[in-house]
C-alpha cells in the first residue's frame, strides 16, 4: 500500500514537469479544431495512454537490464532523436494539411461542420502517436520512478509502480480539457495550427541535432555531421 | 446609470493621468522593495546554484556550488556542478586539484587550467573524471552552459556537466 | 505615410492661444521630470535633455492645435525608434568594445532585462520560482536595466497605455514604422488578414517552449532587434544560426515588407509580444468607437490605413477596433465622416471625442516624454558629444 502511496505522490509532485514537456505537443493539437468537450476528453485520454506505452516501453527495457536508465547514451540519442523526427512530422501534416471539412452531419451550428469516417480514423492513431512519442522521453521524474521501480523484485511491480506514477501525473493533465472552450472563437484553429508549424520546425531542428551527435557518438562523422555537431552543446 | 458610468469612465480617465504623473516618482523603488521581498530568484542555469562547500586554500579560495540538475525535459543544457576559484589574481599559475562534487569526501574529478595568463587570454579548462558521475573535458573554453570556463568578476568559474 | 486621400480637411485647427494653454501642463510638468538630467553636468547631456524636452513639447503642441494625433506621435515613434540603438549600441561598444553579449557577463547577472521576455518567464517562474533570464532581479551599478525595473515599468505602461504601448512606448517598434513611412505608395497590397493571427501563435509556441526548455526561446532564435542591440556571442554553429536568423528576420519583417506593404509588419504579424499585449488592450480606459451612423456606407479609409490591420468589416460592424489596436490614431485621422474617434469607456460614444482625445494624450504623452524622451535625450548626448 505504501508503494502505491508513494508512486501516486510522485507521480503528482512530477506532473507540472510532465505538462510542460508534453505542452508544446498536446496544447496546439488540441485547438487545432474545434471539439465538444467529450471529444477533447476522448483524444486526451488517447494521448495519454500512448504516453503511458512510452513510458512503459522504457520501464521494460530499464527492469530487463536492471539499470535505472534504459539504453547507453548513445541509443537514448537516436531513440529521441527519431522521437523528435515523428513529432515534427505529425506536428507539420496536422499544420499543413488539416482535414477538409463536408457536410456529413450538421453540427448544431450550421457553420461549423464536423467530418467523420477517414477524418476520425486520422484522430485516434495520431493522438496516440503524439503521446507515444512525448512518453519517449527521460525526464527526471522519470528518472527517478526509474530508480525506485528498478528496486522492484518483479518486472509487474515496475510496470504496476511506472503506471500509478503516470496516474499522478495525469491529474495535471485534465485543465487541458479547457481547450474545448475555446471553440467559440473561429481563430483559434488557425492560430494551433500555426503553432504547431512552429513546433514542427523546432522538433526538426532537435531531431538534426540528435541524429548528427549519434552519428558522432557511433564514430560515423563525415564532414556534414562534423558541422552540425557543431550545433551540439554537449548535452 | 448612464450618467453613472460616464461619471466613472472619466474618473478612471483622470486617475490614469494621475498613475501616469505620479508614479514614476516612486513606483519604481515601491516594486523592487516588494520583488526583493518574494523567493524569486534567477535560474541556476544562469547563476551556477547555491555554494555547497568553500575550501579554502593559500591565498584563494575554492567554492563548489550543489548541483544543478536539467532544468527542464526538452532542456540542451545538461546537469552540471559550478566550481568557483577567487580571486582570480591570487591564483597560482597553473591549478590542477581534485574536487569533491557530491560532498561524500572523496574526489569525483581533477580539474586543471592555466590561470595565469592575461585577462584577455582565453581559458581553456580539462576535467578527468574519477567516478562516473562527471563527464570528461578536454580543453574546452566556453562551450555551453553545462561546460565551461570563465573569468567573471575576478573568479575562474568552471561548470563540470555530470552523467 | 500611409495612403492617405485627404482633400477634405478634417477640422478646424485649434487657436494659438489655446494650444499653448493646453500644452503648458504638459512642458512644466516634463521640465520637472528632466530637471535632474538638465543639471547634470556637460554640455552635451544638457543640450541633449533640452532638445528633446523640446522636441516632446513641440510635437505636443503641433497635436493640440491641428487636432491630429498619427501625424505627430509617428515622428515622435520614429526618431524613438532609430535613436534608441544608438544610444544602446554607443554603450555597449565603450563598455565591451562589442555588441556581443559575452557568457561571463550573463554569469555576472549583468544583462539589461528586455520586456520582450516577459511572457516566457511566467510559467517557470510559477512552477519554480526562477526567471529564465541571465539578468538580476534588483537593480546594480553594472545593471540598472534589473528585472525588477523593467517588470514595474512594464506594469506602469500597461495601466497607462494598454497595448497603446506598441505606439508610444515600444522603442523597437519605430524601426517597423520609419521603414513603412519611406515609400508614396504602396507595392504589395493583397495581405491575407489571417497572418494577423501569427503573432499569437507565435506566443504560444515560445510559451510552451519555453516552459519545456526553461531557456528564453524567443531571444535565442527569434528577436530581429538583436541586429540592432546585443546578441549572445557568436562562438558555435548553433549561435551563428541564431544570429543569422534575427538578421533574416530583420531585414524582412522590419525593412523590406513594411517598405513594400507600408504597414507595420513585424508589430501585425509576428511581434508575440504585441500580442501578449493585446490581452490588456481591455483594461485601458481609452479606446477608438466607430460611430455606424456616421460611417454610413463606409468608404473603408480607416481600415485600408490602419498600419497593424486592427480594422476589418466585422470590427467596423462592431463599432470598434480590433484588439491588436495600438492606438496610433491613423483612423481618426483620416476618417472624413467623423465616425471613427476617440472614446472613455462608459461615456458616449461621438459625443466628446475631443476631450477623450486630450485626456488620453495626456496621460500618453506624460509616459511617452518621461520614457521615450529620456532615451532620445541618452541618445542625442551621444552624438552631440561628437560635435561640441
Amino acid at each position: 500500500m505504501s508503494n502505491v502511496a508513494e508512486a501516486l505522490a510522485l507521480g503528482f509532485g512530477s506532473g507540472p514537469v510532465c505538462v510542460a514537456s508534453c505542452g508544446p505537443v498536446l496544447l496546439p493539437w488540441l485547438g487545432a479544431e474545434p471539439r465538444e468537450l467529450r471529444t477533447t476528453g476522448r483524444l486526451l485520454a488517447l494521448f495519454l495512454g500512448g504516453r503511458l506505452a512510452g513510458y512503459l516501453a522504457f520501464a521494460v527495457v530499464a527492469w530487463a537490464a536492471g539499470l535505472a536508465i534504459p539504453f547507453d547514451a548513445r541509443t537514448r540519442t537516436l531513440v529521441f532523436g527519431l522521437a523528435n523526427f515523428g513529432l515534427a512530422a505529425l506536428l507539420g501534416i496536422s499544420a499543413f494539411f488539416p482535414r477538409r471539412r463536408c457536410a456529413t452531419v450538421p453540427d448544431k451550428r450550421p457553420t461549423q461542420l464536423y467530418q467523420i469516417g477517414p477524418a476520425d480514423r486520422f484522430r485516434t492513431p495520431a493522438a496516440v502517436t503524439l503521446g507515444f512519442l512525448t512518453g519517449l522521453n527521460l525526464c527526471p521524474p522519470f528518472v527517478t520512478a526509474g530508480v525506485r521501480a528498478a528496486a522492484t523484485h518483479s518486472l509487474l511491480g515496475a510496470l504496476g509502480f511506472f503506471t500509478l506514477f503516470f496516474v499522478g501525473t495525469a491529474v495535471w493533465f485534465l485543465p487541458s480539457l479547457a481547450v474545448s472552450s475555446l471553440r467559440r472563437f473561429s481563430a483559434v484553429p488557425t492560430m494551433a495550427r500555426m503553432t504547431m508549424a512552429a513546433l514542427a520546425i523546432y522538433y526538426a531542428y532537435l531531431g538534426v541535432v540528435c541524429a548528427a551527435s549519434w552519428r558522432l557518438a557511433a564514430g560515423r562523422a563525415g564532414n556534414l555531421v562534423l558541422f552540425i555537431t557543431g550545433i551540439v552543446s554537449h548535452a | 446609470m448612464k450618467r453613472l458610468t460616464a461619471i466613472l469612465g472619466y474618473a478612471a480617465a483622470v486617475l490614469t493621468i494621475v498613475v501616469a504623473v505620479v508614479g514614476p516618482l516612486f513606483w519604481f523603488g515601491v516594486f523592487s522593495r516588494a520583488a526583493a521581498k518574494t523567493s524569486l530568484r534567477i535560474d541556476p542555469m544562469y547563476t551556477g546554484g547555491e555554494p555547497a562547500r568553500t575550501i579554502v586554500h593559500d591565498g584563494y579560495q575554492m567554492v563548489v556550488y550543489k548541483p544543478v540538475p536539467k532544468r527542464a525535459p526538452l532542456s540542451q543544457t545538461a546537469s552540471f556542478v559550478q566550481v568557483v576559484w577567487k580571486p582570480a589574481s591570487a591564483l597560482p599559475p597553473a591549478i590542477s586539484e581534485p574536487v569533491d562534487l557530491d560532498g561524500d569526501g572523496q574526489p569525483d574529478c581533477v580539474v586543471s587550467f592555466q590561470a595565469s595568463r592575461g585577462l584577455d587570454a582565453k581559458l581553456r579548462v580539462s576535467v578527468e573524471p574519477l567516478t562516473t558521475l562527471v563527464q570528461p573535458m578536454n580543453g574546452v573554453g566556453k562551450d555551453s552552459f553545462s561546460s565551461l570556463i570563465a573569468r567573471a568578476n575576478d573568479t575562474i568559474v568552471v561548470r563540470v556537466p555530470l552523467r | 505615410m500611409p495612403d492617405r486621400d485627404r482633400s477634405i480637411a478634417l477640422v478646424a485647427p485649434r487657436g494659438i492661444g489655446r494650444s499653448l494653454l493646453l500644452t503648458v501642463p504638459m512642458a512644466l510638468f516634463t521640465l520637472l521630470l528632466f530637471t535632474p538630467v538638465l543639471r547634470q553636468p556637460g554640455r552635451p547631456t544638457k543640450l541633449a535633455a533640452l532638445i528633446a524636452w523640446a522636441f516632446m513639447i513641440a510635437l505636443f503642441f503641433l497635436m493640440m492645435r491641428t487636432r491630429e494625433t498619427y501625424r505627430w506621435r509617428r515622428i515622435f515613434f520614429i526618431t524613438l525608434g532609430f535613436l534608441f540603438p544608438v544610444g544602446f549600441i554607443w554603450d555597449l561598444v565603450a563598455v565591451r568594445s562589442s555588441m556581443s553579449i559575452p557568457i561571463e557577463r550573463m554569469l555576472s547577472g549583468d544583462t539589461p532585462f528586455c520586456f520582450m521576455v516577459l511572457p516566457m518567464t511566467l510559467i517557470p517562474a510559477a512552477l519554480t520560482r526562477t526567471i529564465i533570464f541571465p539578468g538580476s532581479i534588483l537593480p546594480t551599478p553594472s545593471n540598472p536595466h534589473s528585472i525588477a525595473v523593467m517588470v514595474a515599468l512594464w506594469l506602469l505602461a500597461t495601466v497607462i497605455l494598454g497595448k497603446a504601448w506598441c505606439s508610444y512606448g515600444c522603442f523597437f517598434g519605430g524601426l517597423d514604422e520609419g521603414f513603412s513611412s519611406v515609400a508614396k505608395k504602396a507595392r504589395l497590397h493583397k495581405l491575407n488578414p489571417k497572418w494577423r493571427l501569427a503573432p499569437w501563435a507565435i506566443l504560444v509556441a515560445i510559451v510552451l517552449l519555453s516552459a519545456a526548455t526553461y531557456e528564453p526561446i524567443y531571444c535565442m532564435w527569434l528577436c530581429p532587434f538583436k541586429t540592432v542591440t546585443e546578441f549572445p556571442e557568436v562562438r558555435s554553429v548553433q549561435t551563428a544560426l541564431q544570429f543569422g536568423i534575427f538578421i533574416a528576420l530583420f531585414l524582412a519583417l522590419v525593412v523590406v515588407l513594411p517598405f513594400l506593404t507600408k504597414k507595420r509588419t513585424q508589430c501585425a504579424f509576428f511581434c508575440p509580444f504585441g500580442a501578449f499585449q493585446s490581452i490588456f488592450s481591455r483594461t485601458s480606459i481609452f479606446d477608438i468607437r466607430i460611430d455606424k451612423e456616421k460611417c454610413g456606407a463606409g468608404c473603408v479609409l480607416c481600415q485600408n490605413n490602419c498600419p497593424t490591420l486592427a480594422i476589418d468589416q466585422s470590427s467596423i460592424q462592431a463599432g470598434k477596433t480590433l484588439s491588436s489596436c495600438t492606438r496610433c490614431g491613423t483612423c481618426v485621422d483620416v476618417c472624413r465622416k467623423h465616425a471613427a474617434v476617440w472614446h472613455i469607456k462608459g461615456t458616449p460614444v461621438g459625443v466628446t471625442p475631443e476631450r477623450a482625445r486630450l485626456l488620453y494624450l495626456y496621460a500618453a504623452w506624460v509616459f511617452a516624454s518621461i520614457f521615450g524622451g529620456s532615451i532620445i535625450a541618452n541618445s542625442l548626448q551621444k552624438l552631440i558629444g561628437l560635435i561640441v
